[in-house]
């Protein structure tokens, strides 16, 4: 294992749904090296999603502690969290997520757009990206003009658009085909393979998590026993 | 730092607006829509206010400052010849009484019956009283009458009555006999064998006639024959002679078809203060100063009748020419037809009397000590009214279209344009909300607060704008169209209370004028409908995209669409 990226410390996360409290995260303890491509699997509810959502500093922990490259989550402010999510973690969704008023380019360009890149470099750049995945030729198309498959390889060119340290996927293969699922996905692990990029990957499909260097088994809120890949 | 990329957020606007072009042209419509309707409604009640200001403004354009009348519902003390009521009752009646002198029964009549109404006829001599008065700068007279036209068949209006050949009782006390009478009385009753024992030979009859005297019972029957000639033949027979009256039958049933309207004697030498001025003329030209047979009317009474500049008038046998369209304002002493005060005078038989006196006061500032000294000089019969407290007595759509502007204006207005601001707020509100997933998935990517905000605030601003440039373009036509198609308000005037009289509205005179309305729209007004519906949609953009934005991505992410 090489330097640790994410350390995890007692992380809970429990929701409020009218009177009752749901423990969506109970009390889990993690550690993820850099590089790693990392499978969190489990049935659905038992909390990987609100996991990877820790991970991405897009919620935070009722109690615990989300370490990235040492700095607590918990410390950061909402622009300091906002520039973390654009230079260093790149999402991608079950349902793609791509904004439906931008054409597959524009949607790649969405991700640099806040780092302030000139006009010419964000569409060179984004025309490169959507080359990486195979989409050159639907660049100008909308959304609702692409299939799930090519939705989703949009979504990853976007994901790795400023060369994050993370790619965090929710179940990315969740609306595709197992075909295109295990494409989608092998392209995933490719693309971040060559940019030693470190991959947290949240599925229930054994074959999908056969991909990973690792599985973290999930049920109930609780990390069961580690295997290792 | 931002400069260059600045351009990927305009397109990213113009896709959001122009790709979702349903909801974009809903969001416009409604702003639009709300824009629309603050203008038009605001320049429509400011219209009524112009309307009202142009038309209701009595007197104020004829140079007139007080009038003078006399009312009869203040009898007595008052100035000119005559009490009051009672003249004007019969003066009133006239017209039923002179149906008899129209014509032939069976035959075809047109006559038009000149009525005082409410107001007492004066000679004109007393308006010099009234010019001689301090501050009087002009006067003039006017002769303003309730006119009844009537036209049909004369009515059989003759009814024969048998009166007289009753019989009548009369009875009558007789004196007593004299001494002379009763001397001779006695004698005769003694030569009858009666006696006259126990009377008095000067006195009345102790017993009387049938009483006992000496020898003998009364008999009455020879009594009788003793009595004076006179008191024979005490009773009498009386027959009234017989004769025929003609009366009047009413109502006279007959087609006769009437209708009213008023007319007014012009001085046509002092038209500046006359009832009508020559600056009142609409069309045509004023009446000639020498007063021929000439006629003035009232553009709205041209209109109702279709008559014309040259259209002839036919008053009981004078033929008159209508030289011109006067629009008088109201409240003062208007009429719907005007001629030569002499010549009103001399149809109406009212020669040398007038009921109206118009007065200029020397400046604006004495019209009050002016209207004091009149009322002072005449006593309590004359009523002398300023501009002012005329205007107080008209009335009319115009007059409640403007009250209504007046009261409901300003809260239709503020109505409208919480409408239109609260439109606008709710269409950017939904179309936020529909967006917070969207929201959750650009702060994922990294986008911060201030960027999420200040793209969704530049679509308002975009929505606004044109909503508000389309709302703005669609009130101006609106205001224009209601100036075009002006829909026409009245205000009338009503002077006088006929039902004193039994005649009902025939008396009361009433003055209309019309004013076509329109809205006149300021660059202010488009700038204020404008700036509401902008407003209204930053703020609400604003806060809803603020709103979303705050929220954990996770939990924005969680947002079903």
């Amino acid at each position: 294992m090489n330097d640790v990226l994410y350390e995890v410390r007692g992380a809970t996360r429990t929701f409020r749904r009218g009177d009752t409290t749901v423990t969506a995260l109970d009390n889990v303890d993690l550690t993820i090296g850099a590089s790693e491509i990392v499978a969190v699997v489990g049935p659905s509810g038992s909390g990987k999603t609100t996991l990877l959502q820790l991970l991405g500093a897009l919620d935070r922990p009722t109690s615990g502690h989300v370490f990235f490259e040492g700095r607590d989550l918990a410390t950061l402010g909402d622009r300091e969290l906002a520039r973390l999510r654009l230079n260093d973690f790149g999402f991608v969704f079950q349902t793609f997520n791509l904004i439906p008023t931008l054409t597959a380019l524009e949607n790649v360009e969405a991700k640099l757009a806040p780092t302030g890149m000139a006009k010419e470099d964000l569409s060179r750049r984004a025309a490169a990206l959507l080359e990486e995945v195979g989409l050159s030729e639907r660049a100008q198309h909308l959304p609702s003009q692409l299939s799930g498959g090519e939705q989703q390889r949009v979504a990853i060119a976007r994901a790795l658009a400023t060369e994050p340290r993370v790619v965090l996927a929710d179940e990315p293969t969740g609306n595709l085909d197992s075909r295109t699922g295990a494409d989608v996905v092998d392209l995933l692990t490719a693309l971040s393979e060559e940019r030693r990029q470190t991959v947290v990957l949240v599925t229930h499909d054994a074959e999908i998590a056969a991909k990973a260097h690792r599985s973290l088994p999930m049920q109930d809120g609780r990390l069961l026993e580690p295997v290792p890949a | 730092m931002v400069s260059c990329g600045r351009v990927f957020y305009f397109r990213y606007l113009r896709s959001e607006l122009l790709r979702r072009r349903t909801r974009t042209i809903l969001t416009l419509a409604g702003l639009a829509l709300g824009v629309a309707l603050v203008i038009a409604i605001v320049g429509l009640s400011r219209g009524l206010d112009k309307a009202q200001r142009s038309a209701l403004d009595p007197l104020s354009t004829i140079g007139t400052d007080l009038t003078v009348t006399r009312s009869a519902q203040q009898e007595g003390a008052g100035f000119g010849p005559g009490g009051g009521g009672g003249q004007l009752l019969d003066a009133n009646q006239s017209a039923v009484t002179d149906l008899s002198k129209l014509g032939k029964p069976g035959t075809h009549f047109v006559h038009d019956f000149f009525l005082p109404g409410t107001q007492l006829t004066f000679p004109t001599k007393q308006t010099k009283q009234i010019a001689s008065l301090p501050g009087v700068a002009a006067v003039s007279n006017g002769l303003v009458l309730s006119a009844v036209h009537q036209e049909g068949v004369v009515p059989k209006i003759v009814a024969k009555v048998k009166t007289g050949g009753q019989q009548l009782d009369v009875f009558r006390r007789i004196k007593p006999p004299t001494a002379a009478e009763f001397a001779q009385m006695q004698a005769c009753l003694q030569k009858a064998g009666v006696g006259g024992a126990g009377t008095q030979p000067n006195g009345q009859p102790q017993q009387g006639f049938g009483a006992r005297a000496g020898g003998g019972p009364l008999d009455s029957a020879a009594a009788r024959k003793c009595l004076p000639a006179r008191m024979r033949a005490f009773r009498a027979r009386i027959t009234t002679p017989e004769q025929t009256l003609k009366q009047i039958v009413d109502p006279p049933q007959t087609n006769i078809t009437s209708s009213s309207y008023t007319i007014g004697g012009v001085d046509p030498s002092k038209p500046d203060i006359a009832l009508v001025t020559p600056s009142q003329v609409s069309r045509g030209r004023y009446l000639s100063h020498a007063g021929g047979n000439e006629a003035l009317v009232a553009a709205t009474y041209a209109k109702r009748h279709s008559l014309k500049v040259g259209s002839k008038l036919d008053l009981n046998g004078t033929t008159f020419t209508i030289v011109g369209f006067v629009k008088p304002p109201l409240g003062g002493q208007s009429a719907d037809v005007y001629i030569p005060l002499r010549k009103l005078q001399s149809l109406a038989s009212e020669k040398g009397l007038a009921n109206v006196v118009l007065v200029r006061a020397k400046s604006s500032a004495e019209v009050a000590s002016v209207q004091k000294e009149i009322e002072k000089t005449l006593g309590s019969g004359a009523q002398v009214a300023s501009a002012k407290q005329v205007a107080s007595s008209i009335s009319g759509s115009l007059v409640d279209a403007a009250n209504l502007s007046h009261d409901l204006g300003f809260a239709l207005a503020v109505i409208a344009a919480a409408a239109a601001f609260l439109l606008a707020a709710l269409l950017t509100l939904s179309s936020v909300g529909k967006r917070v997933r969207e929201i959750g998935t650009l702060k994922a990517l990294g986008w911060s607060q201030r960027l999420v905000v200040r793209q969704i605030l530049g679509e308002c601003l975009a929505t606004g704008v044109v909503g508000g440039l389309v709302g703005v373009a669609l009130g101006a036509l609106a205001a224009l169209a209601i100036g075009a198609l002006g829909p026409s308000l009245s205000a009338s005037s009503t002077s006088g209370g006929g039902g004193a009289f039994g005649l009902g509205e025939v008396l009361s005179r009433t003055a209309t004028t019309s004013v076509s309305l329109s809205a006149p729209v300021g660059i202010s007004l488009l700038l204020l409908g404008f700036g509401l519906a902008l407003a209204g949609g930053l703020i609400a953009g604003g806060a809803g995209a603020l709103r979303a934005a705050r929220l954990r991505p996770a939990d924005a992410l969680r947002q079903v669409e």
